[in-house]
Order: C-alpha cells, then sequence, then structure tokens
C-alpha cells in the first residue's frame, strides 16, 4: 500500500508528532486548519459500504439457481435478476458487477473460518492471520482509507454501524477471533467494532446533550475540551513511569484523546455553518427486522446530509450468523439453511432473505434520492458499495461476488449497466475507483489490487 | 486419529517418592536413558554392523541417504525412531515385504542378512542404551525431516526439558491423554511405560518451576464495561451499570477480561466522556438538568401474552404480569411516569401518565395487575389473548417501590404493556438526599473547614480509592483547577465537585490498571508485586471491582502480603455480596450463561417465552453461586442433586409440586437432570433456533468442561448424501450418514456420541422421548469402545473418567480470567499445583481460588521486555 499525501494534512502532521507525546497546542494549529478547509462550493462525494451476509443465491456459476440475481445480459437495460427486483427504480444510478473476487478470503492453507475470512476481506483484500488470540493482523480497509483523507473535513471521521454485535465470548467462527467479524479496519491492528445501537450511534453523532441550541453545543464542547486537556496531561506523567508494552497500551488512549480533540475542532468551526436535520433519538432496538435496518439507515443518511462524517458502513447481519427471520416466517438460522446442501426449501428460505436484504438497499436508496444535496440529490453525490464476500453459502465461495455499485459520485459514474470482468477480478480495484471518485489522493494499490477497474 | 481416553488411572496428585517409585517399575528405557549402561556384547555387534553397511549400500542408500539422512524419496532413519514400528521383528518385515502405499518395495535377502542391516541401522542412531520413550515412540513421526504436527523432537534431550518447556508441556498433555502415540501407530507402548514418561516430564517440569518461577507478564488492564459499572457503584454508590454504555468489549481466551485484548477507541473514549458526565450529575444531583426520558421496554416475544403470575420479586406478591424497571431519579422532584400500550401491530395505542414527586435515587417503577384468582398459575405458556369478561384484567397498578401509586382501569391489561416511559424532572426541589451524596460529601464548608479544604478532602477521599493507590496533592490539584474553574464560573459548591468528578472518572489512572515495577528493576527480574497491587489483583478477580477501604488499608499498611491477612480478606471477599461477580462474570463466560440472553429459539415449535428465558439464567445462576460463593466442590457442578426452581420452570422440567413465580432450593430426583447438563441454559445455547444439535452440544462439553475444543471443520464441507426415498431421518440417522464420510468422521466420532447422549433434551431442554416420529436412542460409544446411555451415563463418565480433565479444565479457565491474559506452557505447572491443592479438599471452589492467589503468576511479577 503507498499513500502518497500531497499537501501534509493536519491529522498526518498529529499522528506524526504522536511519538513524543508533545501535541502541539490547538490554538496554534487554527491557521493551518483554515487553510485545508475546503470551501463548500460543490457538494462532497458521500461514500457508503454495506454488507450483506451469508452469500446471495444465484450469483455464483455453482448456484442451484442461476440468475437469480446476476443478470442474463450485459451492458445497458440489463433485466435484474428476481432478488435484485426492488432496485428497479434507481436502475438509473445502479450498476450491476459480475466477475469480482476477494480471493484473499479462501483458506490458502489455512483451513475452515470462511465467513470470518469473508467478512476481514471484504474491505481489505487481505489475509488474516489465523489466531484466536490477541495478535490479529489483517490490512487497512478501504472505508477506512477514505475515512482519512474525507474526516478531515468532517467531526467524524466514519461511521460503522450494524444489526449484530460480535458474540459475547469465544472464537467466532473456526479458530478466528472475533476480531475478523468487523469490516472496518483502521489499520492492520485496528478493527472497528459495528455499532448495533441505534440510540447509541445517534449519540455518536449528535451529543447527548439535552438540546440542539448551538450554544449549548459549543458549552459542552469548551468542558470537553478541558477534561480532554486533563486526560492527556495525565498521560504525559503516567508515561514517564511506563514500561514499553503498557506505553503502547497507554498510546491507543492517547490517539483516541487527539482523535476527539480533531473532531472538537471541526465542529467548532461547522457549528455556524451547517444545521443538524430534525430526527427523534430513537429509543431502544426495534425488533422488527426491516424496521430495524431503515432505523440504521436513516441514521446513515443524517449522518450524510449533516455532513457530520462521509463514510459509512453498515453490515445487514454478521456473516455466519444464525439470526432467523422470523418476521418474513423463517424461524430457521440463515447460517445453517446457507449450507442447503441443494435442498429447495432451504433455498426458497434463502431467496426470501436475500430479497429482504437487497431491499433494505432499496430502502436506502429511496432515501438518499428524496434528500436533497446541494443542486441535486444525495444519491447523486454518493457511491453506494453493496455486496457479500461469498458468492455460494454452501460451499463458500469467494468469488462471483454479488456487487452493486449504486450513486452517480457527482456524476463520475453512469448507472444502468450490467459490467462483467474477467472471473477472479479484484474487488479491491473496484474499492480504488471508488476512492478516486471520492477525491482520496493517490492510493496507489491496496490489499490485493492490481490496479483500476476499466470501463467504469 | 485423535483418542479421547486417558490409557491410564490419571493420578493428578503424584508426590515426587510416587514418581520414581513408577520410573523404577516401568521399563528400561527411561532408566536408560538417565544414564545406565547396556551390557550387550559389543565385538560381535561390530562384525554384524559392517556387514549390514555393506547391505545398506547396495539396497538402501538411493532412497533412505548415506548413512540413513533420509531424501526427497525415504525417510530418515537415523533418528531412532521408525513410522512402520521399531522393534526388530517390524523392521525386518518392512524390509521383507515392502510398505504398502509408500516407496518401500520388498527386499529379498536371508534372514541373516536382514538382522545384519537391523544391525546397521540401528547404529545409525547411536547405541540402544540412547533410545528413551520420545525417540522410541515419538520421532519416527516427530523428527526434523517429516515435523508432523510442525513439531520434531528429534534433538531434544531428556536432561533438558525445563529448556523446551513449551515443546513438553505439550508431549505431556497429549501422552497424558493418550491421545500420543496416536492409535493406529504400529508400536504401542505399554500403559504404564506411558505414564511413566509423562510423570518424569511433570515433575521435571514441575519442580523447574519451582525453582525458577515464571510469572508472564502483565500489560496494563483497561477496566472492562463490567469492572466499570462495579467500580462506579463501588465509588459513588450510583448503581445504574454504566458499563453498559460502552462498546462491548473484545474477547480472547473465553474471556472479556483480557488486557492483551482490551483496546481503546475514540468511540470508547467518547462513551467514557459521557458515561462521567452523567454519572457526576446522578452521583451530586444536578439542579440544573433539563428534563429527559428514558425509554425501558417489557422483554416479550410477539405474539405472547403474560401468565398469570407475580413476574419478578419487585412486583408484588399477587400480582400478575407487567413491568419492572428499577431507575435512578436524578434530582427530587415531579417525574411524568407513562404506563405505555401497543396493539397487535405495535402501533401506540394508549398511554397511561402519572405525575408524582420521587425523591432522588434509585428507585423501583412497576406497572402490573391483580393476579386471576379464579385460576390457578396456567399449565405452560398461556399464549392466548387475555379473555376481556375478567375484571381483573381490566386493572393496571402502577407501583413506586412496592406502594401503589395509581390504579388504571385498562382493557387491555398488563398483557399489551409494553414500555414505561419516565420523563422529568420537573419542579426541582433540591438535590435530595442520596446514599451517592452521603458517599461524596464527608465534610461541608464551614468555620472549621473552608470551602477549599473541604473540596480538597472530598477529591483526596475519592481519587484515593478510584486510582486505588496512596494519593498526593500532585493527583488532586488538577482535578482542583475544574472545581475552581466551576466556582469562578457561579457554579456552587456541590457543582463543584460534579465537574471535578467527571474528569476524574476519565483518567487513565482510574480506568486502567498499571502496575509499575520497582526502580531499578532489570528486564526479565522477577518480583513479588507490592500489597496495593495486590490489592486491586484481588479485588478485580473475586469482584470485577476497586479495593475497597478495608483491603486497600492493609495494603498500604504493607499488611496484606501476610498469608494469614491475605487468607483472611479473600474469606471476607468471598462472603461479601461483591464476589457475585465471580459468578456473573466469571461462570457466566466460562458456561456460556451469557449467551443465553442472545438466543432466538423458534417459539412456535419450541416451549419457549420470555420468562422461561430468564428463569433458565436465574437457575444456573443460582446454583453456580451456590457452589462458588457457598464454597461446595466444584464437581458439584456436574452432578449437584438439588437445583432452583419456580414454577415455570419445574413445569418445563416435569418437576411436580413447585408453585408460584419465587426460585427455590428443589432437591433433583430424576438422575438425568443433575448438573448443568440437565439445565435449560447449557441445552439451549447449543441447540439451534428450532432443533438441537448434537455437534455443538458434544462441542460444548469437550470445549468447555475437558478442555480438548475439537479442530475446527474441514474447509469445504462435503454434502451429506440425500435420504433414500425422501424418508425422514432421526438425528441420529442423519448424523449416521454424516460420519460414514471418513474426513467428518474423525472428529465427530468424539462429538457426537457426547451430544446424542443428550438428544433426550429438545431445543430447549425439555425431555422428549421421541423425534421425527422415531423413539430416541441415547447410546453413546466412543472411539475406544467405552458405551454410556443418557445423561446419567454421560455424567458418570465425566466424574469418573474424566474428572482429572474437568479439574484441570476448570482450573485453566480460572487462572486464565484471574490473571486476565491467556495461559502459557510455563504456567502449566502453577495449574497442576493449584489443582493439586484443591484436590485434598474434594475441590472446594475456596481451595481453587486460594490456590489461584498463593499461585507464582498471582503473586508476582516479570518485568517486561522492551
Amino acid at each position: 500500500m503507498n499513500i502518497l499525501h500531497k499537501p501534509l494534512p493536519r491529522r498526518t502532521l498529529l499522528r506524526g508528532v504522536g511519538a513524543t507525546l508533545a501535541l502541539p497546542l490547538l490554538d496554534s494549529m487554527s491557521p493551518f486548519f483554515t487553510r485545508v478547509a475546503r470551501a463548500a462550493t460543490t457538494k462532497p462525494i458521500r461514500l457508503g459500504y454495506i454488507y450483506k451476509p451469508n452469500g446471495m443465491i444465484g450469483a455464483c456459476d455453482k448456484s442451484p439457481r442461476p440468475f437469480l440475481w446476476t443478470p442474463k445480459t450485459e451492458g445497458k437495460a440489463f433485466e435484474f435478476g428476481s432478488s435484485m427486483k426492488s432496485l428497479e427504480p434507481f436502475r438509473d444510478q445502479v450498476n450491476v458487477f459480475s466477475g469480482l473476487a476477494q480471493v484473499q478470503g479462501r483458506a490458502l492453507g489455512d483451513g475452515p473460518g470462511d465467513h470470518a475470512r469473508a467478512t476481514a476481506t471484504f474491505l481489505t483484500g487481505a489475509h488474516p492471520y489465523k489466531t484466536g488470540g490477541a495478535d490479529f493482523k489483517l490490512g487497512i480497509s478501504a472505508d477506512q482509507l477514505a475515512a482519512k483523507e474525507l474526516g478531515k473535513y468532517t467531526q467524524l471521521a466514519s461511521l460503522e454501524l450494524g444489526l449484530e454485535a460480535q458474540p459475547l465470548a469465544g472464537n467466532c467462527d473456526s479458530g478466528y477471533t472475533c476480531a475478523y467479524m468487523s469490516m472496518s479496519w483502521r489499520s492492520a491492528t485496528q478493527p472497528i467494532p459495528v455499532e448495533v445501537n441505534p440510540r447509541a450511534a445517534f449519540e455518536r453523532l449528535f451529543g447527548d446533550g439535552e438540546s440542539t441550541d448551538p450554544a449549548v453545543r459549543m458549552a459542552r464542547m469548551e468542558s470537553d475540551k478541558s477534561v480532554l486537556d486533563y486526560v492527556m496531561s495525565s498521560l504525559t506523567r503516567l508515561n514517564g513511569r511506563l514500561g514499553a508494552a503498557d506505553k503502547r497500551k497507554l498510546d491507543e488512549y492517547l490517539d483516541s484523546v487527539r482523535d476527539i480533540e480533531r473532531r472538537i475542532l471541526r465542529a467548532e468551526e461547522q457549528s455556524t455553518s451547517s444545521g443538524i436535520p430534525l430526527l427523534d433519538r430513537p429509543n431502544g432496538v426495534p425488533s422488527d427486522y426491516a424496521e430495524y435496518a431503515k432505523l440504521m439507515m436513516d441514521l446513515m443518511v443524517v449522518a450524510w446530509q449533516s455532513d457530520m462524517t462521509r463514510v459509512c458502513s453498515f453490515m445487514l447481519g454478521r456473516d455466519g450468523s444464525n439470526r432467523p427471520y422470523p418476521e418474513i416466517g423463517i424461524p430457521d438460522g440463515h447460517h445453517s439453511i446457507s449450507h442447503h446442501q441443494g435442498e429447495n426449501e432451504k433455498i426458497d428460505k434463502l431467496i426470501k432473505i436475500d430479497e429482504l436484504q437487497v431491499s433494505m438497499l432499496a430502502y436506502l436508496l429511496k432515501k438518499m434520492k428524496e434528500t436533497k444535496d446541494g443542486e441535486g440529490t444525495l444519491l447523486d453525490h454518493s457511491l453506494v458499495l453493496f455486496g457479500s464476500s461469498l458468492s455460494e453459502s454452501n460451499i463458500h465461495t469467494h468469488h462471483d461476488l454479488p456487487i452493486v455499485l449504486a450513486g452517480s459520485g457527482g456524476g463520475q459514474i453512469k448507472g444502468d449497466r450490467h459490467l462483467v470482468y474477467p472471473k477472479e477480478t479484484a474487488l479491491n480495484n473496484l474499492l480504488l475507483n471508488m476512492l478516486d471518485a471520492a477525491s482520496v489522493p493517490a492510493v496507489e494499490s491496496f490489499g490485493d489490487s492490481t490496479g483500476r477497474l476499466t470501463s467504469l | 486419529m485423535l483418542k479421547l481416553l486417558r490409557i491410564a488411572v490419571v493420578a493428578v496428585s503424584v508426590g515426587l517418592g510416587v514418581t520414581l517409585a513408577l520410573l523404577g517399575q516401568a521399563s528400561d528405557t527411561v532408566v536408560l536413558a538417565q544414564g545406565a549402561t547396556s551390557s550387550k556384547p559389543v565385538a560381535r555387534r561390530l562384525d554384524s554392523t559392517a556387514a549390514g553397511a555393506l547391505l545398506f549400500k547396495t539396497n538402501c542408500v538411493e532412497c533412505h541417504g548415506e548413512r540413513g539422512v533420509g531424501s526427497d524419496t525415504g525417510p530418515a532413519l537415523n533418528t531412532g525412531g521408525f513410522m512402520h514400528g521399531g522393534d526388530d521383528a517390524h523392521v525386518s518385515r518392512n524390509i521383507r515385504n515392502g510398505i504398502d502405499g509408500t516407496g518401500m518395495e520388498p527386499h529379498t535377502l536371508t534372514d541373516e542378512e536382514t538382522q545384519q542391516l537391523i544391525s546397521y541401522i540401528r547404529s545409525l542412531s547411536g547405541d540402544a542404551r540412547d533410545r528413551n520413550f520420545a525417540t522410541q515412540y515419538c520421532v519416527g513421526c516427530h523428527n526434523d525431516r517429516a515435523k508432523t504436527g510442525g513439531l520434531s523432537l528429534q534433538n531434544l534431550s531428556l536432561t533438558t526439558i525445563p529448556a523446551h518447556g513449551a515443546v513438553w508441556e505439550k508431549a505431556l498433555r497429549k501422552v497424558r491423554s493418550g491421545e500420543m502415540p496416536p492409535i493406529n501407530a504400529v508400536e504401542q507402548p505399554e500403559p504404564a511405560k506411558a505414564l511413566a514418561f509423562a510423570e518424569l516430564l511433570e515433575t521435571t517440569l514441575d519442580r523447574a518451576a519451582t525453582v525458577r518461577p515464571n510469572p508472564g507478564p502483565t500489560l496494563a488492564h483497561r477496566l472492562n464495561r463490567a469492572e466499570y459499572s462495579n467500580s462506579v457503584r463501588d465509588l459513588l454508590a450510583v448503581d445504574v451499570k454504566p458499563g453498559e454504555w460502552l462498546p462491548v468489549d473484545d474477547s480472547g481466551y473465553g474471556f472479556d477480561n483480557i488486557a492483551a485484548v482490551l483496546s481503546t477507541s475514540p468511540t470508547l473514549l467518547e462513551r467514557y466522556m459521557s458515561a462521567a458526565r452523567k454519572i457526576s450529575r446522578l452521583a451530586v444531583g444536578d439542579l440544573t438538568l433539563k428534563p429527559y426520558e428514558e425509554f425501558y421496554s417489557a422483554k416479550v416475544l410477539p405474539g405472547q401474552t403474560t401468565r398469570n403470575e407475580q413476574l419478578s420479586d419487585d412486583l408484588p406478591f399477587g400480582s400478575r404480569g407487567g413491568i419492572s424497571v428499577e431507575h435512578y431519579f436524578p434530582v427530587d422532584g415531579e417525574y411524568k411516569i407513562v404506563l405505555r400500550r401497543t396493539n397487535s401491530d405495535e402501533a401506540i395505542n394508549a398511554d397511561f401518565t402519572v405525575t408524582k414527586f420521587v425523591p432522588a435515587g434509585l428507585h423501583m417503577v412497576g406497572a402490573t395487575s391483580p393476579r386471576d384468582n379464579l385460576k390457578p398459575e396456567n399449565e405452560g405458556t398461556d399464549r392466548r389473548p387475555p379473555k376481556p369478561d375478567s375484571s381483573q384484567q381490566r386493572i393496571l397498578d402502577l407501583y413506586l417501590d412496592r406502594g401503589r401509586v395509581q390504579r388504571f382501569q385498562d382493557e387491555g391489561g398488563p398483557a399489551g404493556l409494553r414500555q414505561i416511559i419516565i420523563r422529568g424532572p420537573y419542579n426541582v426541589t433540591g438535590r435530595g438526599d442520596t446514599p451517592s451524596r452521603a458517599k461524596i460529601f464527608i465534610c461541608r464548608p464551614s468555620p472549621t473547614i473552608g470551602e477549599a479544604a473541604c473540596a480538597r478532602r472530598i477529591l483526596l477521599n475519592l481519587t484515593h480509592q478510584a486510582f486505588r493507590r496512596p494519593v498526593s496533592a500532585l493527583d488532586i490539584d488538577p482535578l482542583f483547577t475544574f472545581y475552581k474553574a466551576e466556582r469562578a464560573k457561579g457554579g456552587d459548591f456541590d457543582k463543584g465537585i460534579e465537574v471535578a468528578l467527571r474528569a476524574m472518572l476519565v483518567s487513565p489512572e482510574y480506568l486502567f490498571r498499571i502496575e509499575r515495577d520497582p526502580a531499578g528493576a532489570r528486564i526479565g527480574q522477577v518480583y513479588r508485586v507490592s500489597d496495593v497491587d495486590l490489592a486491586s489483583r484481588l479485588s478485580f478477580f473475586l469482584w470485577s471491582s476497586i479495593p475497597d477501604r478495608e483491603l486497600l488499608g492493609l495494603a498500604e499498611q504493607g499488611r496484606l502480603r501476610e498469608p494469614l491477612v491475605l487468607q483472611a480478606q479473600v474469606k471476607r471477599m468471598l462472603n461479601d455480596p461483591r464476589s457475585q461477580a465471580l459468578v456473573e462474570n466469571f461462570a457466566g463466560q466460562w458456561l456460556q450463561i451469557r449467551n443465553v440472553e442472545s438466543v432466538r429459539p423458534d417459539s412456535s415449535i419450541l416451549s419457549f417465552d420470555e420468562s422461561l428465558r430468564q428463569s433458565f439464567i436465574q437457575e444456573t445462576t443460582l446454583l453456580v453461586g451456590n457452589i462458588i460463593r457457598g464454597n461446595r466442590s466444584l464437581l458439584e457442578l456436574l452432578d449437584a442433586d438439588y437445583t432452583f426452581l419456580n414454577q415455570r420452570l419445574a413445569e418445563h422440567y416435569g418437576v411436580k409440586n413447585v408453585f408460584g413465580s419465587q426460585f427455590r432450593r428443589v432437591a433433583v430426583t430424576d438422575q438425568n437432570r443433575r448438573g448443568l447438563l440437565g439445565q435449560g441454559t447449557v441445552l439451549l445455547v447449543t441447540s439451534y433456533p428450532n432443533r438441537t444439535s448434537v455437534v455443538q452440544r458434544g462441542k460444548w462439553v469437550l470445549e468447555n468442561l475437558l478442555g480438548t475444543p475439537p479442530p475446527p471443520p474441514p474447509a469445504n464441507i462435503p454434502d451429506l448424501k440425500a435420504a433414500p426415498h425422501g424418508k425422514i431421518l432421526t438425528m441420529r440417522e442423519q448424523m449416521q450418514v454424516h460420519r460414514a464420510n471418513p474426513v467428518c468422521a474423525a472428529c465427530h466420532a468424539r462429538m457426537d456420541p457426547i451430544g446424542f447422549a443428550l438428544e433426550n433434551y429438545d431445543g430447549t431442554g425439555k425431555w422428549r422421548e421421541e423425534d421425527a416420529g422415531g423413539k430416541i436412542d441415547v447410546t453413546g460409544r466412543l472411539p475406544d469402545g467405552t458405551e454410556f446411555q443418557g445423561p446419567a451415563g454421560l455424567r458418570r463418565l465425566l466424574l469418573t473418567k474424566y474428572k482429572a480433565d474437568f479439574v484441570q479444565t476448570a482450573t485453566e479457565k480460572l487462572l486464565t480470567y484471574s490473571l486476565g491474559r491467556g495461559l502459557e506452557s510455563y504456567d502449566h505447572p502453577t495449574v497442576r499445583e493449584i489443582a493439586r491443592g484443591a484436590s485434598k479438599d474434594n475441590y472446594r471452589v475456596a481451595s481453587l481460588i486460594a490456590g489461584v492467589v498463593s499461585s507464582t503468576p498471582f503473586q508476582m511479577r516479570r518485568v517486561p521486555k522492551p
């Protein structure tokens, strides 16, 4: 991976001085800060990454029901497979991809654990080091590459949402630690777990103050800053007396302090310009799957709309999860029926779950299309990747992945196409195209990418 | 193939004398390895060996290399071990007949020539007297060339066992359990030989551990969610479980208190800051608080109504169903309490609101209706909607701390009650008189103590406890600055303290447990931790919380290291209600009780509802609590002849004469229901939403009770052959199809028999005789031929043949939890020592805990490498 930062962004500067612990005074940073802040003449590109668990019936050539997902024809005016019929209304801003793969998800000598590997590779294209312990190692994910750059302009670098928390104990999949059930990785050793509580996600975006009154929020930020200063000085005092291993532990804390300080600076800059749309603070977690997913998607849309962040990822479920879907008449665990062994009854049930999960994407696209954003809609200024990192769940195939890219990326991406690439083309190539479209500067390659997709 | 069984009766507690006696009888192999000499005539052998050398050149060198070093086409013959049997008869048979499926061809040699050749080959690995158990039975596969299982024992000498502790610990475990040498190896040691070898390894390793203790590393340890909740409770008397506001902790080695895994992220820090704000407000009482609302939702599965019984002990006797919640009212003031009813589409259908003055602090708010006395408590789950003609069911009562506040008439009754919403405060009258305020404000500014002095005294007292060590002005000054700034802005004295408290709760000194090496300590040096650090190790182990005054006081006086004082403190701490943390956090994760909250059985085909879920958790928590906190034998986890039931659970299990919703101790007469394996928690977490899983149940037992988790399934699970003629197969038939495949059979032969023994329990632990129309066969047969029947048979097997494995596994889990790190090979002597110590007391929990507390890794620390 090689990321070339041309103008030295402030964030890099902060990271650079990390080793010395002497954080430059925040005030002295301000002039530099303002210079980087970009004029809001054009609307920024927002990036979304949506994960669908346990594969997709009809995406792979080994599927028992071909063409349920993969369109029969290439290019324009293709016919949507029945699983993605719900995307029809957004055809002009939707492209379907065939031939993409995350081959690092394959065992490659590591034995079983395809669900952990599928999740881990989806946005990284890196092969996870097999371990159930603390020495996990993967690679940075596409959304976090984007967050590093786009996060310079927003209060939150990125938002990671999901519908299923990691299991509370044990390994998550055949000897892989639960860390690998996260698809967003800040670095090779820093997974970001999904937030599954709508209220907590809301509070992360808008704080937990009782009022959205700007004056109240500003006062709150001032007090947060003084607490952070105190934490920083405590860390400095502690650090002189620590062994190296403990220092590393506390450096994580230090990094977090800096991250939040940065966020507060952003918020202060934005406080005059951006209005926060009205959204009731959610309470509790809806028990109905669709309702729950929609609520989380509403939060994503608001986060983008208010420019709290430009990068959101969302997991429609945990890969390998046995969540049943009683709402649509499926009492069986999703994972256990995903090994359908060719039984029609199980396949039919899987198709229903596939349709339900694709319809959640349709909900998001509808919402984005309805949301005004500058001269156009939010969907016009976004790129949303939707897909699974397994295609045929019964046999755990990591190629022929079901992948959809929605949104126009500010007019850079035409829609209504079924794009077919040679078998086993790296999904990471498409992830790079997305980063380019969002003006993330010069990521030459990452994970197992081999270049960019052409004719996009 | 892996064998489950130990070859010999395992003596966990073997003193040195016994070991030597065993060694003496065992065989010459081990004794020879220790330096005895051979008495064979040397001259004759030289001749024969020389002749053999010539034969070797013509027949063997091509594949086995010069002097038998091996090549790509033939294995080494100079290691002292042979893959296909090492005694003369085997070797000569292999020379003459060749070995099928390998490149080894038959060789036509006379008997004498064969003997000469063998003699030569033997000379390649040195004299026979160097052959010990390892070279004879292990090196054939575990040599530098083959490296079977990634392991070579070829160049390891039995004289330097401790130097290769990690390898030999592994070997010890495999030989002890009989997994090695594998059952299909041609050359099998007599059980006594294997035992003697295991004893040799064990004694040597244990002795080395005593001479050169290795406590392993200790990392800075972030408080996890449970520890955060408990420490806030103990520090400020604010019992609102604030840890639940934090992101879920990562877990490793089965627990979520592993220092190396607990990381920090910006999200976490944000939550810490927000939690600190809320907690300090609640603790001090914030008069400027604007009204806010909290929602509490009933835990009900869709489509079910409540039973005609008291829902919880918080609600009055003779009530039926409803919701009860504990809510922390931040100040004295008025609050609106809303009871929200929804219709079947979960749309809001009615709100019943009361406005009431409530004093600050934690209060129970409940809503319920009187019990319908016309009917007894229902048999099973009543899924029918409540009858509208029952007058009692048109009543909804709102309770505050068991006192009835208001009675509503409502045709829905408690059945449709879905939420309690608490809004407020309005018309605040004061901060109130709460345990938190009593704990914080140990002084008030007065003519005798000035404002600043009092503030400093308060902060000194709180930081002392929060940072768990003696504190100085250096710790207080920055917090006092917060106080002063708030006073300068016009906040009152209490507000100033609140703001300082908010900062203290985010301090790394509070959130991290950090042990500091003494001045001048060298890297790798091992030393005893300070009393103050030991106090925290103890309190986080036994209470998942900070030390209390007594413990910290003793530590600061330097008295905690006195064995009698330490012993007395451990006893006191176990008797303290706070030791419930050990049940919830240690047992809750080890036995996966926590996971019961997240499973979602299909209640349309299995008997299940929320009340049953909570009852399962309650039952196991009470049993485990009784064992841990009542200092019972660990073995009772498997065979307790009592349990704790309420009517709902008793009906589910088919136990008669248990009435009412309160749990009480009940004798278990059914042999099958005794111990954990007859409890809903275990049976539920090892089932799929709509059926049982023999595999998961077997795996649960192997992993959590026996410490021998099966390896993960192969990469691509082959299709199970479809059933002939579309016949519905029983679970056993399905699994037999499965095990016909040799790839699957290796492991399933260990897991499935255990699971089958439990097949009489359905997916939620209800007893059944039939599955898929056929009578259930609960015979289990292990790979070594041991047969057992049903849950009772499995339990007996675990308590006899596998008792040592169970005790060792439990000890390993306890030690892992107590240290907050994964165990390493150098910890195994400690595990054995703790288990041996506890065996003298029939494995009572207090002896295990005492063993952990006095162990090397708990008492000591190694200065980490940079």
